[in-house]
């Protein structure tokens, strides 16, 4: 009996790179990220990159790995940043209740608006997003008082942070990259977990195949109000950071290009992928701002990048490069 | 005995070769940072509906700097404009300010055309104390909460721009109807024409027709205005706006039933638009080139840009440039130092001419009390040379009194 069981063959053991990245994909972003402020030209533009990179992948979780297309993103950018920002002007209450407030405005008008808007689907589902952020835009623009209407939200600029025994100087630029990144890395952390989870594998089925995930018991709809929520409130932080980096809340964090701007940015780096979102903000915001320095024209060289990563990478730069590495494969 | 004189003399004479050696390039490395050119931030909107604008401001700022330079720099240090396109988008600007401080390490911001964005810009500057010379309309920007110390606005402001045309148009018993763009800037003119309207008293203000900024199709915004059979009408926008608006009012018949008068009449607008369109339409203005017939130092400005030019005339907006840059390098020389402090000592209370007559940068709020020029638009036959498009009908001079008070806009005396 023991004859027949056939000696197993040992492979000479070969690392494998993808899954190895995949694997320790927050510290490998995290680390990248790091060292972001020596790679781009300035320290307040690799904040940015920072910033819009989570708002992407707040956007991705719903795009991306859930498949609904959502043209109304700015409100919860908007929300996390005005929530913030209110909290700091006009309570005074301190930063890290702020940001705090900043996700709480974002998730619950992310369940308002997803609780209204996931009874639709496709274009539809796009349209309704795209009215209720616009509504939420008006809101602001008229509501002086509180938001500062159209000339923005000022007074909220952050001197000192205190963190237990520890004083920093917000305005340093190194000192508030490194804060703001502390805040990316544990959203980026929380996101993985979250896909790596069942209901990563939930909202990717709901994806590829919204009446099959039904048949097989899944709550769709309750799974996709959960989706939008959480991409809400991811997207809700990275305004809570942008307000505490520029120190003010401009109207144009809610409006439809701002939405826009995390379409465009999911779409340049790689929709449903972890790393996508942030290379396609790096990417994004490294032409807008190199180019501009050289030429007044700078959106004629922008438009003509977006139109041949359009042509040719389909996928978006980091999608592109992983279906290529996996089409190599035996 | 020998050797040991011998030894010491060599440690020395090495000690003494390394100093020598080392001394110069100490000097030049020190000789280096007093080199170093005098950077001037400049985030202007070099993209979007005030382009032309934007363009004109930055060709006179780099004209003050060329001045400066030619006539020494601040004891030979030579000074430097970095322009940067802040998109009409105060999020924008406020990164490229936070980059041209951090980055940079820019002397001082002068620039931005929009309320909200200078607004943006300002909140970044005065958090970290540095001098930032505001060229474009805005109240707001010299009440509190958002002034500081170190902000200065060398514009007008829409409460003296819009107070001074009132002032000359408006007469008790008339009727006013008012146009304006839905944001700062027409929100603003259209209370400073409110208030002047007030303080006059009998003129009764018909009607208030907002219109989205940007907008393209005036048509269904002007029948209201026709409707109200007002004897004024105050059309409140800016760039592009203004000469779209005005085309399309006239198109429709409102100018043969009321007169038209613009808070600010744009020299730029009224070069993309025609003479037919315009004619007879009355606004303000800090500058206007003819002004030089009357004002040496207006000469002086006008002909250092035609020299740069190829003969051009500058525009209002694009004079703001020039005094905004104007106005630091000058404090930066009688103070002989680019430190914000001596900049804001220099600066607060100043008395300067730099393109249009006497200026005083009142002390309370950093505002530049200054003239403010009437203009009546020329018919196409009253034109004398191409860019002879307005009458000067009227100057007011700058006067504290046609400025809101210190204590209206929230200053304690004490700051003064």
């Amino acid at each position: 009996m023991i004859r027949d069981i056939a000696p197993v063959q040992i492979a000479p053991t070969r690392i494998d790179w993808p899954m190895l990245a995949q694997r320790w994909r927050v510290p490998l972003l995290a680390v990248g990220l790091a060292a972001l402020p020596w790679i781009v030209p300035s320290q307040a533009l690799a904040v940015n990159i920072l910033i819009f990179g989570l708002y992407a992948t707040g956007f991705n979780l719903l795009f991306g790995f859930t498949g609904m297309l959502s043209f109304g993103h700015a409100a919860f950018f908007g929300a996390g940043a005005y929530g913030t920002g209110i909290a700091l002007a006009r309570f005074g209450i301190g930063w890290f209740g702020a940001i705090g407030t900043g996700i709480a405005v974002a998730s619950a008008l992310a369940l308002l608006i997803g609780a209204l808007s996931i009874r639709s689907r496709g274009i539809y589902f796009s349209m309704v997003t795209l009215a209720l952020a616009q509504l939420i835009y008006y809101i602001a623009l008229q509501a002086t008082g509180w938001t500062g209407g159209e000339n923005g939200l000022r007074g909220l600029t952050v001197l000192t942070l205190h963190i237990g025994p520890l004083t920093l100087n917000f305005l340093d630029p190194t000192v508030k990259y490194y804060v703001i990144l502390a805040f990316v890395v544990a959203a980026l952390w929380a996101v993985s977990r979250l896909l790596n989870a069942p209901f990563g594998a939930a909202i990717e089925a709901i994806r590829e195949n919204e009446g099959r995930a039904a048949a097989c018991g899944y709550d769709v709809k309750r799974i996709k109000l959960v989706a939008f929520v959480l991409s809400g409130s991811i997207c809700g932080l990275a305004g809570a950071l942008n307000a505490l980096h520029l120190s003010i809340v401009p109207i144009d964090s809610l409006s439809y290009q701002t939405s826009g701007l995390a379409v465009i940015m999911v779409l340049l780096g790689g929709a449903g992928t972890f790393f996508g979102p942030f290379i396609g903000a790096a990417i994004f915001l490294l032409i807008e701002d190199v180019f501009s320095l050289w030429t007044v024209h700078w959106q004629l060289f922008a438009g003509m990048v977006f139109i041949l990563a359009v042509l040719f990478l389909p996928h978006g730069v980091w999608g592109t490069l992983v279906s290529w590495r996996k089409g190599r494969e035996p | 005995m020998d050797e040991t004189r011998f030894t010491i003399g060599r440690r020395a004479l090495l000690g003494g070769a390394i100093a020598t050696l080392s001394a110069p390039a100490l000097l030049l490395r020190a000789a280096r940072a007093e080199d170093e050119p005098i950077k001037i931030g400049f985030p202007t909107p070099l993209t979007g509906p005030f382009g032309a604008e934007a363009k004109d401001q930055v060709q006179c700022a780099q004209l003050a700097i060329k001045q400066f330079n030619a006539a020494g720099g601040l004891k030979g240090r030579q000074a430097e404009l970095l322009v940067r396109d802040d998109k009409l988008n105060p999020g924008e600007a406020a990164t490229r300010t936070l980059e041209l401080i951090e980055k940079d390490k820019v002397a001082c911001i002068v620039g931005a055309l929009s309320a909200s964005v200078q607004l943006a810009t300002n909140e970044v500057t005065k958090a970290r104390g540095v001098v930032y010379v505001s060229i474009s309309q805005s109240d707001a920007i010299t009440a509190a909460p958002d002034f500081s110390r170190t902000t200065f606005h060398e514009a007008l402001n829409p409460h003296m721009t819009a107070g001074a045309v009132a002032r000359h148009v408006f007469k008790p018993g008339m009727k006013v109807a008012i146009l304006l763009a839905d944001y700062a800037y027409g929100q603003e003119m259209a209370a400073g024409f409110r208030r002047a309207a007030e303080a006059i008293g009998g003129v009764d203000i018909v009607l208030e027709q907002k219109h989205p900024f940007g907008a393209a199709d005036y048509s269904t915004f002007i029948p209201a205005l026709r409707a109200a059979k007002a004897d004024v009408v105050c059309i409140c926008n800016f760039g592009r706006d203004q000469a779209n608006s005005i085309k399309q009012a006239v198109d429709l018949g409102l100018k043969r039933q009321s007169k038209i008068v613009v808070p600010v009449l744009l020299y730029n607008q009224r070069l993309a638009g025609s003479a037919d369109a315009f004619e007879g339409i009355i606004g303000g203005s800090n500058y206007y080139w003819t002004i030089e017939d009357r004002l040496p130092a207006a000469k002086a400005f006008n002909d250092a840009y035609r020299s740069e030019t190829n003969g051009n005339t500058p525009s209002d907006y694009g004079a703001y440039g020039y005094a905004g840059v104007r106005i630091v390098l000058d404090a930066m020389r009688r103070a002989g130092s680019v430190e914000p402090d001596a900049l804001v000592h220099e600066l607060e209370g100043a008395h300067y001419e730099t393109y249009k007559g006497p200026e005083t940068m009142r002390a309370c709020d950093h505002q530049a009390v200054q003239s403010v020029l009437i203009l009546d638009s020329k018919a196409k036959a009253a034109m004398k040379t191409p860019s002879d498009f307005f009458d000067i009908v009227a100057v007011e001079n700058g006067t504290e009194k046609n400025l809101r008070s210190c204590a209206d806009l929230g200053h304690t005396v004490a700051a003064q």
